[in-house]
């Protein structure tokens, strides 16, 4: 029987309707999956699901009555956010327990005994780390299994939502956290699982619901559809899950050279961009591709070594001389490091072509429009004005003004970390298209990814780093056993002992 | 106030698409005073007050002005009192005892307040260092410097010529205010028409992004506070034009004020957000209460709890517009 149900529920909020009419029901030792692009309405209904908002219309029945006046219901519903939310210098157990009142802790706290009151949770979530941690030396995947058992442990719950808590996560650390949401599964809780990744989706899932710009297009059992299904119902079209993007247009020029380079994370690093080619980076979260990169980028110290570029030295520790030479980088963490988030699309997309927008009275206005307007369209960004905060566009969109803006200047080089994280199917196939006809026009890219499909769909050439030193160097056809082999670090001692000798 | 400010929000669309503009609502909030203060008092709207009222918003506004590029990249500088006053000094005794000139020394001035602005900037980013715990230590060492200088005693016989800088008027215009004009309209062209202001907006949002884009932030936060340091001298010297002496007790209710006019004048102190205008109608205010607080004669023990009172009500009251907004989003 259904524990969670919503009855035709409609959100709307200032020119978005983010829910329309959605009929969505969750099942006791069932795990449901929601998929959609950014901006299809699942955060919102997750919202409306935990209380946090009151849909406009329709209703939402917990246990088979309505949560409208019986606010008390929502408790049933336990709720884990997508980004870490942990208090990252307090303890462990500090962490599990806090607001003590609800813990049932009273009068002065004593820390050995919240230890000993947290070692039976730790040890049922799998977590190794003890209850007297500090919370930001733990890795991120324990931190993910940490706020699970905070959000499950100490109440009596039905439902447990699981907001992609994968995002940064290793394969394996995935699989250890599958099997806790399996575990709960099996205590006959409903779980509702939101992921970007489809092939998780079918390991895990149960049931899957797809979500299309605020309505709900589909729910079907997992076992009754495959990948492709899924692809099509999310984007109304057929995308070949094959295809791939390799640049057709790889010259001999090189553009980047880098030697026997180290800094605090990645150690003589040696390696050459072609004009024209799509460079992959692989390797597991941490490895030290996004530091290697910001630093040839100078935004992080290098070491020792030597970086130059058609036979002139790079300077080093200058992101204005690298962006002057045509390098951008478009880093991982979009919100925090790539866009201006209180600034308009227009702003934000202008922000590194400023000198040729000039006039005798300053920022030509009309320049300014003529070029985003050109952006917005080759890059083909959904946005309703110019002048709208871009806080507001899906992920996807985000992106691509960061890459209209480095474009837009006619760049050399262009680092991509991670440039799909956090973004639909949909809209990765786009961005794949765009690096492909990036280099295609002449540029060298850079692909930092810790997907080893995306990797090899993409690449030309495949770098593999582990724990900060290069492990191998394939071209983009090599099989995905020997990637993960050396991503992984095996067979990394012989390698060692060759750059030693060097 | 409050009462009247809820009542308008259920008027016309158009009032409250301008309502919904922060720096739009503070504007209605000071006309309403100057409303309120001209029905109340006949004194308030006579060419001698509203002449010393221009007088007095010339000071804060221009600090205001000045201090909005700094909290406009999240930062803020707790020293310009002390840099006016210290220029101040130093502008009095090349007039008198080295007998320069008096209007080179004036610019010379200003230029050692860039330079005390300076000597803040490359603090905060070179060691990268907090702005507000470094700059009120600078307030005391600049502060400490100016009493070892004048041993407490005020620097009198300025030369008379430059009085007119700091009591004069262009017809019923006060120089001073002319002055804080021509600051104001330099820094809304530099924050809203420039590249470089573009890129204030962009460290406001986002430090590493920013870094990312390629942006050089240290030089442009260096900047910035050589350009506080610039305008507080500006304004310290106009007061020593003021007054006939640089003594070392002006400007310091300046560092809070400014940063309280930026603040009422929608300019986020996290960064990013407002404009050096709303600072300066946010100066305005904090203006005309202290004016209508004397004209009402309010006990001189009271005025400056009066005074503070209003200012918090007023810093409260966009928060608490977001507030009653946010609330009703969620009932509708």
């Amino acid at each position: 029987m259904s524990v969670l149900e919503a009855k035709s529920i409609t959100k709307t909020f200032p020119g978005v309707k983010a829910l329309e009419n959605v009929d969505i029901s969750f099942e006791l030792g069932k795990i449901h999956c929601i998929v959609g692009e950014n901006g299809a309405g699942k955060s919102t209904l997750i919202k409306c699901l935990t209380g946090n908002y009151e849909p406009d219309s329709g209703e939402i029945l917990i246990g088979g009555s309505s949560a409208k006046n019986d606010r008390k219901l929502f408790q049933r519903i336990a709720y884990v956010p997508q980004e870490i939310d942990l208090f990252q210098y307090m303890t462990v157990a500090e962490n599990l327990f806090i607001p003590f009142e609800r813990a049932g802790i009273k009068g002065r706290i004593r820390h050995r005994r919240l230890e000993e009151k947290a070692a039976p949770i730790l040890e049922k979530f799998h977590i190794t780390a003890k209850g007297s941690d500090i919370v930001k030396d733990i890795s991120v995947s324990e931190q993910q299994l940490l706020q699970i058992a905070r959000a499950v442990s100490l109440e009596e719950y039905d439902v447990l939502i699981l907001d992609e808590p994968t995002t940064c996560l290793t394969t394996k650390e995935a699989h250890q956290l599958f099997e806790i949401v399996n575990s709960i599964k099996a205590e006959n809780k409903a779980i509702i699982f939101i992921s970007h990744k489809l092939d998780e989706v079918f390991e895990l899932g149960d049931t899957i619901s797809v979500f299309v710009n605020g309505l709900k297009v589909a729910t079907e059992p997992l076992s009754d559809v495959d990948i492709n299904w899924v692809v099509e119902q999310m984007t109304g079209k057929v995308i070949d899950y094959q295809e791939m993007f390799h640049s057709g247009n790889v010259t001999e020029e090189t553009i980047l050279e880098v030697e026997n380079l180290s800094g605090k994370d990645f150690h003589h690093i040696s390696f050459q961009l072609k004009k024209g080619e799509i460079l992959g980076f692989s390797g597991l979260v941490g490895a030290g591709r996004s530091e290697l990169m910001q630093a040839i980028f100078g935004y992080l110290p290098v070491y020792e070594g030597n970086i130059s570029s058609r036979g002139k030295k790079w300077k080093k520790n200058d992101t204005h001389a690298s962006v002057a030479n045509g390098m951008f980088y478009l880093p991982e963490e979009r919100r925090s490091q790539g866009i201006l988030p209180e600034l308009s699309v227009s702003v934000n997309a202008s922000m590194n072509s400023l000198n040729r927008l000039n006039r005798w009275n300053g920022i030509s206005r009309t320049k300014e429009k003529a070029l985003v307007t050109e952006i917005v369209e080759e890059y083909n960004i959904k946005t309703s004005d110019f002048d709208k905060e871009i806080k507001f566009l899906s992920g996807g969109n985000q992106q691509k003004v960061i890459v209209g803006r480095c474009t837009s200047s006619d760049p050399e080089i262009l680092v991509f970390d991670e440039p799909t994280k956090g973004i639909d199917i949909g809209a990765k196939t786009d961005i794949y298209k765009l690096m492909k006809r990036l280099a295609e026009q002449g540029i060298g890219i850079i692909l930092i990814s810790s997907e080893m499909d995306e990797i090899r769909k993409c690449s030309n050439r495949i770098i593999c780093m582990y724990q900060g030193s290069m492990t191998g160097e394939f071209d983009g056809n090599a099989n995905k056993d020997t990637i993960l082999k050396a991503i992984l670090g095996i067979g990394q001692e012989t390698k060692e002992e060759d750059h030693n000798a060097g | 106030m409050q009462d009247n400010m809820m009542k308008d929000t259920n008027r016309s669309g158009f009032v409250k698409k301008l309502l919904k503009n922060n720096v739009t609502l503070i504007l209605g909030v000071l006309i309403l005073m100057i409303v309120v203060a001209s029905v109340f008092s006949p004194h308030f709207l006579t060419l001698f007050n509203l002449q010393s009222l221009m007088r007095d918003l010339a000071f804060i506004g221009m600090i205001a002005v000045a201090q909005s590029l700094l909290l406009l990249i999240g930062e803020l500088d707790l020293s310009v009192g002390k840099t006016a006053t210290l220029s101040g000094v130093f502008g009095g005794l090349l007039m008198t005892t080295l007998h320069v000139n008096p209007f080179l020394s004036f610019f010379l001035a200003l230029i050692s307040g860039a330079i005390l602005g300076a000597i803040n900037g490359m603090l905060v980013s070179g060691l990268r260092l907090n702005a507000m715990v470094t700059t009120i230590g600078m307030q005391s060492l600049y502060g400490g410097i100016t009493l070892v200088i004048t041993k407490g005693k005020a620097i009198t016989n300025i030369p008379e010529e430059i009085f007119f800088l700091g009591k004069g008027s262009l017809g019923p215009i006060p120089i001073p205010f002319i002055f804080m004009i021509v600051v104001l309209i330099c820094i809304l062209y530099f924050t809203q028409r420039t590249r470089t202001g573009r890129y204030i907006y962009a460290i406001g949002n986002s430090k590493e992004a920013s870094k990312l884009m390629g942006i050089r932030v240290n030089r442009i936060r260096v900047l910035l506070y050589s350009i506080v340091g610039f305008i507080s001298a500006l304004a310290g010297m106009l007061y020593v034009a003021r007054l006939g002496s640089a003594q070392a007790a002006i400007g310091n209710s300046w560092p809070m004020n400014s940063i309280a006019a930026g603040v009422i004048g929608g300019v986020a102190l996290t960064g990013g957000v407002g404009t050096p205008f709303g600072a300066l109608i946010g100066a305005a205010i904090i203006c005309v209460i202290s004016n209508v607080i004397v004209l009402f004669g309010v006990n001189v023990y009271w005025q400056e709890a009066v005074s503070g009172l209003v200012v918090v009500v007023a810093i409260a009251l966009p928060s608490l517009l977001k507030i009653i907004r946010e609330r009703k989003m969620i009932k509708k």
